[in-house]
């Protein structure tokens, strides 16, 4: 992905302007979960996760051609238990996240990108033995800062690409019910204060990954990074956390859009 | 202090930086001495491709700043040790910051929680067994009078239940089989038939046993020609609020207000929502229109400790027998750093004077099981029961 991203403006000045190239990226990661919902437990819960991470990016027309546009899909699977392994929380959670970059090319073979994103998530934790309160869900809408750096350097005749990125929402809204607010009162209606505005005062989260691109043969990029995932929030009294750390593994593919005029009747399928 | 600096040459990769590759310390900023703080800040200039730095300093101060945040920003909960002591602090904590009643029975039966730590802080040792723990621990559980609290083991659940071992039953099973006989009706939850006089008669033992609109129908359907109708919920001891409200809403026409409910909304003592009113919605099936008598007893806890409130709000509708038990608080669950379940009131109910109704509902007529009854094979309360819808 970060090969076409670093070689996008040689590219896309031999072009024409229909032509653009989108990076697609699918990678599975597993790894290690530690929770806390004082709303289920006061207990930190440990295990692991997997999850998923779609990765769309491509430039786009804006400034200049300056500005990417990403599209991030997750998601998470989780079995968690308490310290004394009799309690189990299994939680899942889905989020997409769009995001614009300014993009800078200093020297050749860096790329720095700074930009937001809009992203939504959504989510539930179960706790296998809770009465009334056996569930909490999460439900949230935020404005993030983003940054990226992708440095690119060739290697055993390889070109390898390496990419850092952060995201920490600044601003939102998220669904938390009250302190001993029970699910049956706000289905019963009554959710007075239950969306909250949130910010990294109260819910600081930080989500960041970093990946190397390996081409492995003439077709085939293979990713494989790290991902660092950070939730938490303490709204209503109610603390949260859900830190994971995620080896990922996925590959890579790359598509040319050639435009309308370039394309060739006999190859239009539909 | 002495501002530090550190000058590091590092080595360059070779196919993408130049050889100058160096992290250079320079001067911090000079606002911060001049206001006499004293402030030691590294500063580095990250200068791989010539002498302007690649990355300005303000940057570096918003990393540091960054880091600073991320650090302080971690959303944690006090962890307490799997000790005797950690354990029974724990249990105290959750109690403290979650349990509905504190207030309440402060005023009305003089609790003091934190009387209660310091009087079973001194009950422990580190060498106790972990049955010996148990019991401490539901001891001081016991303090708090409430048949929602329960402390689970896998030995034992730990319990409260002086709200009806400590009273008259006022049922006798066997009794109560005989008056349903071999021909009775079982419509989900609901066991009922027509007794000799003409009165309906129904049992529901217990709130867990879900009943549908359907049932409901199909039961007072059966039922239609009776004089007068015995809802018998003695020695049901909760389940399902929906359950509860659904078989109320058959004997009302109109919307009508049944109590308050609250919540807790932080960790104070005294920190409650505001009320909010609880409506029974009348049925848009079969509703009935004749006078029911619901027998009660300490039995009757939890749901059906709400059923009773929800069914004195209706017209036509008297209660006989003993109080309720009580149990006026949804309860919620919670656990210790040994795995032990702990359950607790969390959210109070209210009747429609919004008075509590945690140590049970008092019965429109009072009644009890006489012996000499019980040995000719009478239910006293049946009995009565019968004898007033009777005389209408």
């Amino acid at each position: 992905m970060t090969l076409a991203i670093l070689s996008m403006p040689l590219r896309l000045v031999a072009q024409s302007a229909g032509d653009s190239i989108r990076t697609h990226s699918f990678v599975l990661g597993i790894g290690s979960s530690h929770q806390l919902d004082t709303y289920l437990s006061p207990l930190n819960y440990t295990g692991y996760q997997v999850s998923f991470l779609r990765e769309t990016l491509r430039m786009t027309r804006l400034a200049n051609r300056r500005v990417s546009f990403q599209s991030l899909w997750q998601g998470t699977f989780s079995q968690t238990s308490n310290i004394s392994g009799t309690t189990t929380d299994w939680g899942a959670h889905i989020g997409y996240d769009a995001l614009w970059h300014y993009n800078w090319t200093p020297v050749q073979g860096l790329r720095l990108m700074a930009g937001g994103a809009i992203g939504a998530d959504a989510g539930v934790l179960y706790n296998s033995r809770g009465g009334n309160n056996p569930a909490q869900g999460r439900v949230n809408v935020d404005i993030s800062a983003s940054v990226m750096a992708i440095y690119k350097f060739r290697l055993w005749r390889q070109d390898l690409s390496f990419r850092y990125q952060a995201n920490m929402p600044l601003m939102g809204v998220m669904f938390s019910p009250q302190f001993g607010q029970s699910y049956y009162e706000i289905g019963t209606g009554n959710a007075n204060g239950n969306a909250c505005f949130s910010q990294p005062g109260n819910a600081f989260s930080l989500w960041q990954q970093f990946t190397v691109d390996i081409p492995v043969g003439k077709y085939v990029v293979i990713r494989t990074g790290y991902l660092c995932d950070i939730r938490q929030s303490h709204v209503h009294g109610i603390k949260m956390h859900d830190r994971s750390h995620s080896f990922m593994i996925g590959f890579v593919k790359h598509f040319r859009n050639v435009g309308r005029e370039k394309r060739k009747v006999a190859d239009v399928i539909l | 202090m002495k501002n530090m600096f550190l000058r590091t040459r590092t080595t360059g990769i070779k196919a993408g930086f130049p050889a100058s590759h160096f992290l250079c310390p320079s001067k911090i900023g000079g606002r911060a001495k001049r206001r006499g703080y004293v402030l030691t800040v590294f500063r580095f200039d990250f200068s791989p491709f010539g002498r302007r730095p690649l990355v300005p300093f303000s940057v570096f101060r918003f990393i540091i700043l960054f880091s600073v945040l991320t650090l302080a920003s971690c959303v944690d909960e006090v962890q307490f040790a799997n000790t005797p002591e950690g354990n029974m602090e724990a249990l105290w904590k959750i109690i403290d910051e979650h349990y509905c009643f504190l207030d309440y029975k402060a005023e009305a039966i003089g609790l003091d929680w934190n009387e209660v730590h310091a009087r079973y802080r001194g009950k422990l040792n580190k060498k106790m067994t972990s049955t010996q723990l148990q019991e401490v621990l539901c001891n001081m559980l016991g303090e708090l009078q409430d048949g929602h609290v329960n402390l689970y083991t896998a030995a034992d659940v730990g319990r409260y239940w002086a709200w009806k071992e400590g009273y008259p039953s006022n049922l006798n099973d066997e009794i109560r089989e005989l008056y349903l006989g071999n021909d009775y009706r079982i419509a989900a939850g609901l066991y009922y038939r027509i007794l000799d006089d003409n009165v309906g008669y129904i049992v529901y033992h217990s709130f867990s046993s879900g009943i549908g609109e359907g049932n409901i129908a199909e039961v007072l359907h059966h039922l239609r020609l009776c004089s007068g109708l015995i809802i018998d919920v003695r020695g049901n001891g909760g389940g399902q609020l929906d359950y509860a409200q659904r078989l109320a809403s058959h004997f009302t026409n109109e919307r009508i207000l049944v109590g308050y409910r609250s919540y807790k909304t932080g960790t104070g003592h005294s920190d409650f929502s505001e009320l909010t009113p609880e409506y029974l919605e009348p049925s848009t099936t079969i509703r009935w229109q004749k006078p029911a008598i619901v027998l009660t007893n300490r039995g009757c806890y939890s749901a059906t400790n709400t059923f009773v409130r929800d069914m004195l709000c209706c017209p036509n509708v008297r209660t006989l027998g003993d109080s309720t038990g009580g149990g006026g608080g949804m309860p919620f669950t919670s656990e210790l750093p040994n795995g032990w379940l702990v359950r607790f009131s969390a959210c109070p109910q209210f009747d429609k004077e919004k008075q509590h109704i945690e140590f049970g509902i008092a019965p429109t007529i009072p009644c009890e099981l006489k012996t000499e009854d019980v040995l000719k094979g009478k239910d006293t309360l049946i009995e009565t029961a019968r004898e007033l819808l009777g005389k209408r």
